[in-house]
């Protein structure tokens, strides 16, 4: 099977491996991370963009290396070829090999930030992209030097403990170990991270099987939604979380 | 009275030190405080709420517009009291179950407040039975907030939760949350953004 996979390159090192050792033929075009940073409505424009773009008649299936992702994939229809994507609400169930375990992590811990090697190198904000972000539009994006000059100290202090530290309720760091790491340097990273933070540290083991099926075509009902052509995704509000609807 | 401009440009440009100083003044010089509030600090709040959905002001004017505001508030709070006024409603707000962030619910208190609403702020990660004790505190409004796609579902439990209690109006609200959810679900209603979340709470309430 030939599969175009567009996906976000936070799973840059994960897809790689998992494609490397594929039956199919897979290209896949990376795009950068933090489009969910973006609002719906801009970051499914992107996403459509490069989407539309896909020559068809060279693939078999369309595959999103993404999950529903603050709704920034809903109404993506399928043109001529399946589109198929795992039934995620975001990445961390994709390190984690499945909603249910992300699920049940989420339950134990709500408060966990995670962090996977993605997460650590793709971090650098993309400057074209930031300007458009929520944060920015917001004003949430500002520097301490930035807020004192715009709104004096004794305001600068407030706004900083209001908008920019927004992972104050958090109190543990997972960091999610996929097995494709070349060495310690992001565990180092996100333990350090967690000190400065002041947050607990666990070391989670990840799982590529959601990924791996991805792209080796291994979709089941469960895990994966298929969009025929003449659908779109559509978000469902239960443990399924997204469905296809006919387009029109 | 007429608008007390000097407290009004106070609030509006986050003056909290200015806007708590004007405020004194006026309680020294025997000022109605309720006209203080209504015609002064209340309109302040509600121009600051307009440019903000004009997209004239981002969210750190504001949150200091409302801190400033609450300044003055805290000054004129006993003699209000005293004067017998009772707050438009009282309305309760949270995070639900599972989301920990708390930007959006905290500029929706805080715009309330400066709105003349009495705020039950309930925090992060609120489960079922807290909101429907909230309801049984003299709560007209019990506002939901979430972030995630993960989280929102459990919306829908505070909605069941809460099934009967038909003096009660629920509004939600939250990047992922959408007016087709809130009628999905069957909350009463749901906010954009701050000021469009004052504006609901105005209209259930019957304020005009």
């Amino acid at each position: 099977m030939r599969i175009k996979l567009i996906s976000c390159e936070v799973f840059t090192r994960e897809v790689c491996w998992a494609i490397a050792r594929s039956p199919n033929e897979v290209s896949v075009e990376f795009l950068p991370k933090g489009l969910h940073d973006l609002g719906a409505p801009r970051m499914f424009a992107r996403i459509r963009e490069i989407f539309e773009a896909v020559d068809e008649t060279k693939y078999d299936a369309v595959a999103m290396g993404y999950g529903l992702c603050n709704n920034g994939l809903v109404g993506l229809a399928a043109r001529t070829i399946p589109v198929v994507i795992p039934r995620a609400h975001d990445c961390i169930a994709l390190f984690l090999g499945s909603k249910e375990r992300y699920l049940d992590a989420f339950n134990a811990n709500p408060a966990t930030y995670y962090l996977t090697s993605g997460w650590i190198e793709r971090s650098a904000p993309d400057a074209q992209l930031s300007q458009f972000s929520i944060k920015e539009q917001l004003g949430m994006n500002m520097t301490w030097e930035e807020l004192v000059e715009k709104y004096g100290e004794d305001n600068a202090e407030y706004l900083w403990d209001q908008l920019v530290d927004h992972a104050k309720h958090y109190n543990r760091l997972g960091y999610i170990e996929m097995g494709v790491e070349p060495d310690s340097r992001f565990e180092e990273f996100a333990k350090a991270r967690a000190q400065e933070k002041k947050w607990r540290f666990e070391k989670m083991r990840g799982d590529l099987s959601l990924i791996r099926r991805l792209v080796d075509g291994d979709w089941n009902e469960e895990d994966f939604l298929v969009i025929q052509p003449g659908y779109k995704l559509a978000t469902r509000h239960d443990a399924s979380i997204v469905e296809a609807l006919p387009a029109e | 009275m007429a608008r007390n401009q000097a407290l009004f440009d106070a609030i509006l440009g986050g003056k909290r030190k200015d806007a708590a100083r004007i405020t004194q003044e006026c309680v020294d010089a025997n000022i109605n405080v309720q006209e203080l509030l209504n015609e002064s600090m209340i309109p302040a709040m509600r121009e600051m709420g307009d440019r903000f959905s004009r997209n004239e002001v981002f969210v750190p004017e504001m949150l200091i517009a409302a801190r400033a505001m609450k300044a003055g508030l805290e000054i004129i709070e006993p003699l209000l009291v005293q004067s017998g006024m009772e707050p438009r409603a009282r309305v309760a707000i949270g995070t639900v179950k599972g989301d920990l962030h708390d930007i959006g619910k905290n500029l929706v208190a805080m715009m309330l407040r400066g709105a003349g609403y009495d705020v039950l702020d309930l925090g992060v990660d609120i489960e079922a039975d807290k909101f429907a004790e909230a309801a049984d505190q003299g709560v007209k409004i019990i506002m939901l907030s979430a972030l995630l796609t993960t989280t929102m579902q459990y919306m829908k439990e505070v909605v069941d939760h809460l099934e009967g209690r038909n003096d009660i109006k629920i509004i939600i609200g939250g990047a992922p949350v959408t007016a087709d959810y809130a009628k999905e679900i069957g909350a009463h209603a749901y906010g954009r953004d701050a000021n469009d979340a004052v504006k609901i709470v105005d209209a259930l309430v019957g304020v005009a």
